[in-house]
């Protein structure tokens, strides 16, 4: 580790064409920490050194204990970048080769993806970390995809090589396919996800460009091609860029006759197997079965140093000897470092093309200019993405990315929520802020200011923001665009304080408890039940007992997880619907149709959203779905939050003062969409038609205190007259397993309503994945289930996939429809059985 | 000059009044106009499946709900009063009118008409204007305005256009004592509101306004009140011994209703 001076840290940060900005992501157990952790050996920068200690980066005590990252935790590295790398950097870069690298270790469990979203956001750069063994999982894949949509851009670490060679005891060809095959799956997505001429450009990764790495995060050792190429370039006088190119794919060398070819044949081996994994073999397995004479040799003849500690390792060999050659022959620090260096881009470089994804604004106001120039002396922009919790508890440090100008202690700034809209005063806050500081792992050091491209905490803004929100200098500042989170918190329990006399202490621990993660949602219903929801059951384990330990400090009690619904139709309402308003004078007329399967799904990607051009959405829509293309330009709006996944369309002809009532129709809309008359939750995938409105000639006397109570009963009457059905949340479940086991999985998926997808066999491994769908409502107690099932051989890793609607009519007992409407209202307080109709409907 | 004054019994149409003496002017008679037999003879459109009696027209012109007290208002601002009941329907509902023997508004034309006929011949005077509590409907003022002309009158509503925070404030502080006996908006309850006076609504109304920008005032239809003590009352004012509360139409969101007025007086000040 490097001790630096908050000084000498500060004068790293103007250097921003030197700063790399960085997530780790990976599936859960891919070893992500354990890699974080040799570089941070290497480089952390700490200002009082705790070095030596496993899972820097896993600050909380259940993260030791359970060995799983729960929060991101952000760490600054400092590293000197060797002459000879220097020139690989093709980006713009300062004259110096002085980095400052701030690292986001970030949860692979899909629970906590959105630590995942929250890092993302700050960084420019991923480090991808996959298993080999395993390959590329299902949150591989999740993290991958949101880090794209980010535009972050990636690079591959292939970890665990170690095992790989010792307890699979792969050849050398089968461990190239396997590495082949990742790379490719990799690319795949990246492909899928990302256009080659978008405004990433090409990111695949590519090992033969460096941007592929192999190794062993929990031996320390790691290697690109570029290492070896670098040994071999001399002898063979070829360049290393060319030479890299060698090691990889269809390329043989024959040694006896000195000649490389692209087809192989008698007396070629493949260039990576005879350059790269030879040597790494004859090291590893001549110290594993302690062939001395022979690793001595070889040690001698790689120049390998041996600190003088491990000296005595020497005489023994085995697993010891071999960590400690591998770590200095191929040290994982020195690697790594060189790659995000070279590979992953500059602050400067990465908001050229970010901005206009990460801005709400216009292209070309002061704000936007800041950011896409990344000027320290533009207005201040800054995103913050989450609340850290303090030492003080209750209070919490504001973490974010500056992205233009610098933030400083005592400067006055507006700090925007994410309903602030310019030029209103919602949500918006005007304050100095308290104290700007760096945030190291688990220390914090106060620093004067911060000039864009950096990382850092605020002190005291935690009172005006619930979670994340923008901090500006800038009057005429937009908003930075709110993440987006893979998952959803669908799981969710009702919470009391075991003693009554503590609901203070509680409804105060729920408010810390909401700052605290960035998805967790704490809602009071009508019924008084005070409700925690998570994107899963360990992610709520989690939250609940944070809540209980540390932001209430009583003891609670917690019912039974529920899983929120969604309320949609299925048919065209059977009648015109029209509703009056309370002085009776105005009238509107509505229906409600199903959407076409795969838009609300669009919509909640945002391929199709409110912000969109109406002609190339309508164009879109109809092209797609065949929507009428006049009607499709009259989308009024998204809802839910004027973002969801329903539709109000204008499908009048000629009504006098329509736009008039636009606005209150709108807001009984959204009402509407977000608490449906079922069971007052959100209602997804319905397309609302207005076909025709009678209004009161005076306008005053069609004011939102008429309409918009009108607009929610005819649409509530809308969906009641369509059918209305429920959907439920369905996860999609990857279970790994040895082949034994899956005639269990198969009993347990079958008595909780799980349909098997896919059934696999990992290449190589008599590992099996199992694919399947499964209902969260089903899902509660299923990894425990699963495992005393298995004999524990199965573990599931389960995330939220889509909504699948639930059978029956409301209307009829019996089905689970009326059974899942009645919980939902009872457990709100709400008035037993779907309402009538009378209610929202009247007569001419 | 002199002046005949429509009157709902709402505070809008009781301040105008106040107004109109304010400027000199003299109120010569009361004239309004009430459901067909509101309390005894059962209408059709009026008729709920029990068969009760809903005294709640919901006219586009006219205040209906309260009418059972305004015969009280003769005596105690010492005035002939003029009632007449609405036979007509509502046959136009632009912002202007044209004229229709059908429409609700030419019975209050044929009323106005006889009243200031009768008076002028009785009195040996001219009766040139008439007054009205409009404030921002223009459906309303075009019709007053209509009939003024036809009856060569000029229409006094000193409240038109006023800013209605202020004016709302402006009653409350003048000893007007009026209380709210119908409500139809979003926001206003039935059980919570009825019955309350302006003053203690008025925190309400102001935080409904800034919601969803709700007219103060009532003039888009939120709410209807029922003056029971102004200045203009000499000597007595009105108490209400006993009411009912009636729920008009039980919508979601915005229930609509009223109150009934049963036994009521007259009490010296």
């Amino acid at each position: 580790m490097v001790n630096f001076t908050i000084d000498e840290i500060r004068s790293l940060m103007d250097k921003k064409k030197n700063i790399r900005n960085m997530s780790v992501i990976a599936h859960v157990d891919h070893g992500k920490s354990t890699l974080t952790d040799s570089l941070v050996c290497k480089a952390g920068i700490i200002a009082s050194a705790k070095a030596g200690e496993a899972r820097f980066t896993d600050t909380r005590k259940d993260e030791q204990e359970r060995c799983i990252t729960i929060k991101a935790t952000a760490i600054s590295l400092f590293y000197e970048i060797p002459e000879k790398d220097f020139q690989f950097i093709q980006q713009e870069k300062e004259e110096d080769r002085h980095f400052l690298i701030n690292l986001i270790d970030s949860p692979g469990h899909v629970d906590f993806s959105s630590e995942v979203t929250a890092a993302l956001r700050v960084t420019d750069g991923a480090l991808v970390v996959v298993d080999c063994v395993s390959g590329v999982c299902v949150q591989t894949e999740t993290v991958l995809r949101q880090a794209i949509a980010e535009r972050i851009k990636p690079i591959l670490f292939m970890n665990k090589m170690d095992r790989a060679l010792l307890e699979l005891q792969l050849d050398q060809e089968d461990m190239f396919q396997t590495f082949q095959r990742i790379v490719e799956n990799v690319n795949v997505i990246i492909a899928t996800y990302n256009q080659e001429d978008g405004p990433m450009g090409d990111i695949q990764v590519d090992p033969t460009r460096g941007t592929v790495g192999f190794g062993a995060g929990l031996h320390g050792w790691a290697f690109t091609l570029k290492e070896f190429a670098e040994m071999y370039s001399s002898k063979f006088k070829i360049e290393v860029p060319k030479l890299m190119k060698r090691f990889w794919g269809d390329n043989f060398y024959s040694p006896s006759e000195k000649k490389w070819s692209t087809t192989g044949g008698e007396g070629y081996t493949r260039g990576f197997s005879q350059f790269v994994l030879d040597p790494i073999f004859k090291v590893v397995q001549s110290i594993m079965n302690f062939r001395k004479e022979e690793y001595l040799k070889l040690i001698e003849k790689l120049n390998i140093k041996i600190a003088a500690e491990d000296k005595d390792k020497l005489v023994e060999g085995g697993k010891p000897l071999m960590k400690a050659v591998m770590k200095s022959w191929l040290p994982a620090g020195d690697t790594l470092l060189a790659m995000i260096a070279i590979h992953l881009p500059s602050p400067v470089t990465a908001q050229k093309y970010r901005t206009e994804m990460l801005y709400e604004g216009p292209h070309d106001d002061e704000a936007f200019l800041g950011m896409k120039n990344c000027d320290p002396n533009g207005p201040l922009m800054m995103y913050i993405s989450k609340m850290v919790p303090t030492s003080d508890k209750g209070r919490f440090y504001a973490f974010g990315r500056v992205f233009s100008g610098t933030v400083a202690t005592g400067q006055k700034a507006r700090i925007m929520g994410p309903n602030y809209v310019p030029g209103k005063k919602e949500d918006l806050c005007v304050k100095a802020i308290q104290r700007t500081i760096l945030m190291m792992g688990r220390y914090v050091e106060p620093i004067e200011n911060v000039p864009c491209g950096n990382i850092c905490g605020l002190v005291g803004v935690d009172q005006f923001l619930v979670k994340t929100g923008t901090i500006t200098t800038f009057e005429n500042a937009h908003n930075l665009k709110v993440m987006k989170f893979s998952v959803s918190p669908v799981v969710r329990v009702a919470v009391e304080a075991k003693n009554p006399a503590d609901l203070p202490k509680l409804v105060e621990g729920l408010k810390r408890l909401a700052k605290s993660d960035p998805m967790v949602q704490c809602i009071i219903e009508e019924s008084g039940e005070h409700i925690v929801a998570g994107a899963g059951e360990l992610h709520l384990e989690i939250c609940l007992k944070d809540l209980e330990e540390d932001h209430a400090c009583i003891p609670i009690k917690i019912s039974d997880p529920v899983v929120s619904y969604r309320e949609t139709v299925i048919d065209e309402s059977s009648e015109m619907c029209l509703s009056k308003s309370p002085n009776k004078h105005n009238r509107l007329y509505m229906k409600a149709v199903p959407m076409p399967e795969g838009l609300p799904d669009d919509i909640d990607k945002n391929e199709v959203n409110a912000r969109q051009d109406f002609k190339i959405r309508a164009r879109y829509l109809s092209e797609k779905y065949e929507y009428d293309v006049t009607e499709a330009r009259k989308i009024w709006c998204f809802g839910p939050e004027g973002t969801g996944p329903n539709l109000l369309i204008d499908c009048t002809k000629g009504v006098q003062y329509l736009n008039e009532i636009k606005d209150s129709v709108v807001a009984g809309f959204q009402w509407a969409t977000k608490e449906g008359p079922m069971a007052e939750e959100n209602v997804r995938g319905v397309r609302f038609n207005l076909y025709d409105v009678t209004l009161h000639a005076d306008a005053i006397h069609r004011g939102g205190g008429q309409i918009i109570p009108t607009a929610r009963r005819c649409l509530y009457g809308c969906i009641l007259t369509a059918s209305p059905r429920f959907f439920e949340p369905v996860y999609l479940v990857e279970i790994q397993c040895p082949e034994a086991a899956v005639g269990g999985i198969y009993g347990v998926l079958n008595r909780r309503r799980g349909v098997v997808i896919e059934e696999t066999q990992v290449t190589g491994t008599p590992m099996f994945v199992v694919k399947a769908h499964l209902p969260v409502n089903e899902s509660f107690g299923f990894t425990a289930d699963l495992r005393s099932n298995t004999g524990g051989q199965a573990f599931p890793q389960c995330v939220f996939d889509h909504w699948q609607v639930l059978n029956g009519s409301p209307t009829d007992a019996g089905t689970k429809t009326r059974q899942v409407l009645d919980d939902t209202r009872k457990r709100k307080g709400l008035k037993e059985g779907l309402p009538d109709l009378d209610q929202y409907l009247d007569k001419l | 000059m002199k002046v005949i004054a429509l009157v709902s019994g709402g505070k809008d149409s009781v301040f105008n009044m106040m107004e109109c003496v304010k400027n000199g002017h003299e109120i010569v008679a009361l004239v309004n106009l009430r459901p067909p037999n509101s309390q005894s003879i059962q209408n059709e459109s009026n008729m709920e499946s029990n068969g009760e009696v809903i005294n709640e027209l919901d006219s586009y012109m006219y205040q209906s709900v309260g009418n059972e007290m305004l015969d009280l208002y003769a005596e105690a601002m010492e005035l002939p009063m003029y009632r007449a009941v609405i036979h007509g329907k509502v046959i136009n509902t632009d912002l202007d009118y044209e004229p229709n023997d059908a429409d609700e508004v030419e019975d209050l034309y044929k009323l106005l008409k006889n009243v200031k006929t009768e008076l002028e011949e009785k009195n040996k005077c001219v009766i040139e204007g008439v007054s009205s509590g409009a404030i921002l409907s223009t459906y309303q003022k075009n019709r007053v305005e209509n009939i003024c002309k036809r009856l060569n009158m000029t229409s006094l509503a000193y409240l038109w256009a006023r800013n209605q925070s202020e004016l709302l404030n402006e009653m409350i502080e003048s000893d007007l004592n009026a209380i709210l006996i119908k409500v139809a908006c979003y926001g206003l309850e039935p059980e919570k509101h009825l019955g309350k006076t302006l003053k203690e609504i008025q925190p309400h109304l102001l935080k409904l306004e800034k919601e969803f920008g709700a007219n103060v005032c009532g003039e888009g239809g939120e709410y209807e009140s029922f003056t029971l003590d102004c200045p203009l009352f000499k000597k007595r004012k009105i108490v209400i011994d006993e009411y009912e509360l009636k729920i008009h139409s039980n919508d979601a969101f915005a229930k609509v209703g009223y109150l009934i007025f049963k036994k009521f007086h007259l009490e010296n000040k």
